[in-house]
């Protein structure tokens, strides 16, 4: 039942994408959204979709799941098109009838609005298609740590992630196998109105915070007995370390940063 | 009731990079008044099997026929094939929500739409069975209880429902030995009352004891189906698939190798007891 649920949608395949250091590779997000926002010419979105197609092509995942998750997001994109080319103001006008007014800067920006949308979708998917989520919360307890001097607890943070993660399928099969249960005695989770449905749930959930609390102690329990004592002087077992390939990906993105800047100048 | 497959195959996340097969063109039947023991390893596709008997998980592609009729078929019942196949999963304790054990026990009956006087007479009928007391445990909270306790709970709301057929998927796993023996003569005692019963079971002693019938999964597929006396014929077959065999099997086949001549596919105690008895007497009788 709830099989179609996959989660963190990481695509596990080798490439060259997959092996960056998940640090980089969120610097390499953040750096891509500030680039996606920048162009102020059309024009200036062609060598940023190149970039992205040029990364899709080398993280060997398909292309259709990188679009896949543009899907959800339809609604929300076709809305903020529409919205923009009939609100906003411009100067050539197109079309003008009674209270509408459409004008081709209202257009043009319109179609930039939804380009950018979907490629800072697209962006962030491939951070997520081509990162594990354990690697993803790794890389960002690393980048946080500086923090720790302002008493961040960035340490503590990545832990309750990862464990949230690596409890999330357990909990789904769990949730699985009770609602399985559930119908073999007659319940009956799809049918009838908003509030039979939600005391349809009891049976569901009663159950599986019964056992995700005890889960919850069980391996509170075992961290503590493998000596656990939070993140202070901890070492790793996967040492993060920035390869040539690292750098070169920085490098790649700093000059399409660098390319947009200078073509906001001259375009 | 009879219980059919017919070709049936099933591919966990079909066209997806984690797709896997669990069951591939199985085929067979099960009649009324069998205790059927699926083994395998595990990962063999015995509860993914199980599952499909009481239409819980629908074939990727096959038919599943109770009584002749498919359960996947538009205007089938799935509220009357819930009652007619009752499952027990494993822990099957982890199922319980309600505030005391009554209304667990009671949230089946419910479902189907029973009276009141009805439901009480089920829920204290099916706790008798499952030997707990009535008026002790009723109004318990089946959370205040021990592990073999909660299971019975459990299982009494599956008998609650009064089925036909029962599906038990390792009902006695985690159990201490005393309760997991109370456990198995409950099973056995349904059984002989007329319940059809399919237990998976990883316990090669259990099927030598209790059932008629077993079939042996290996990767999704049937490997052997048979009596227990056929399939433990087969013991170098089993432990080949990394499977276990019965003590006595063990015992007996042990006693072959040491030169006894005793006949294949001893598996039981009683049988080995006499088997011996006989050559004992029998040498005795060359003796003299």
């Amino acid at each position: 039942m709830l099989n179609d649920i996959t989660l963190g949608q990481y695509y596990p395949v080798k490439s060259m994408v997959h092996s960056l250091d998940p640090r980089v590779k969120i610097v390499l997000l953040i750096l891509a959204l500030v680039t996606v926002f920048l162009p102020e010419n059309m024009l200036l979105y062609i060598p940023i979709a190149a970039f992205i197609l040029l990364t899709a092509r080398l993280s060997n995942v398909p292309f259709k799941l990188l679009l896949k998750g543009i899907k959800p997001l339809r609604f929300i994109l076709i809305f903020t098109v529409v919205l923009n080319v009939f609100f906003l103001p411009g100067e050539t006008v197109w079309l003008e009838w009674e209270f509408i007014r459409i004008t081709k800067e209202a257009v043009l920006t319109a179609i930039m609005f939804g380009i950018r949308l979907v490629l800072l979708v697209m962006f962030s998917s491939l951070l997520t298609l081509t990162t594990a989520p354990v690697a993803l919360t790794d890389g960002l307890e690393r980048l946080l740590s500086p923090l720790a001097k302002i008493r961040f607890p960035a340490h503590e943070m990545a832990m309750m992630m990862t464990i949230a993660l690596r409890f999330i399928p357990t909990l789904l099969e769990e949730a699985d196998k009770i609602m399985k249960a559930q119908s073999a005695r007659g319940a009956d989770f799809e049918s009838g109105n908003l509030m039979a449905r939600a005391k349809a749930m009891v049976p569901l959930l009663v159950p599986l915070f019964v056992s995700a609390f005890r889960r919850a102690g069980d391996l509170a329990m075992a961290m503590e007995a493998r000596c656990y004592h939070g993140g202070k002087g901890r070492t790793r077992l996967h040492v993060l370390k920035m390869k040539r390939n690292d750098y070169l990906a920085l490098l790649f993105m700093a000059l399409l940063l660098a390319a947009v800047i200078v073509g906001n100048r001259f375009l | 009731m009879q219980i059919t497959f017919r070709q049936v195959s099933h591919t966990y996340q079909p066209g997806s990079p984690f797709q896997s097969t669990a069951l591939s063109n199985i085929d067979f039947t099960v009649e009324s008044g069998e205790f059927l023991a699926l083994i395998g390893h595990t990962g063999s596709g015995k509860s993914t099997l199980a599952q499909h008997i009481n239409g819980l998980l629908k074939p990727t592609s096959g038919q599943v026929l109770i009584d002749g009729s498919d359960i996947h078929a538009d205007g089938y019942s799935k509220k009357t094939l819930r009652q007619k196949v009752g499952m027990v999963f494993q822990y099957a304790e982890h199922q319980l929500f309600e505030e005391t054990v009554e209304k667990d026990i009671a949230f089946g009956p419910k479902n189907l739409g029973l009276e009141e006087a009805e439901i009480a007479v089920r829920v204290q009928e099916a706790m008798e069975k499952v030997g707990l007391e009535y008026d002790e445990f009723k109004e318990k909270s089946p959370f205040e209880l021990s592990g073999g306790q909660m299971r019975r709970v459990a299982i009494a709301g599956v008998l609650a429902m009064r089925p036909e057929v029962l599906i038990l998927d390792e009902p006695a796993a985690g159990l201490d030995p005393m309760s997991r023996e109370e456990m198995l003569q409950l099973i056995k005692a349904l059984h002989e009352k007329g319940t059809t019963i399919v237990m998976i079971s990883h316990s090669m002693d259990d099927v030598a004891r209790f059932a008629t019938r077993a079939i042996v999964l290996k990767k999704g597929a049937i490997a052997m189906d048979g009596t227990p006396a056929e399939i433990f014929r087969h013991a170098d077959e089993l432990e080949d698939m990394g499977l276990d065999v019965p003590v006595i099997c063990k015992l007996a086949r042990d006693m072959q190798k040491a030169g006894l001549p005793l006949e294949d596919g001893i598996y039981e105690e009683d049988k080995l007891y006499e088997a011996l008895l006989h050559l004992w007497k029998g040498g005795a009788a060359d003796a003299q």
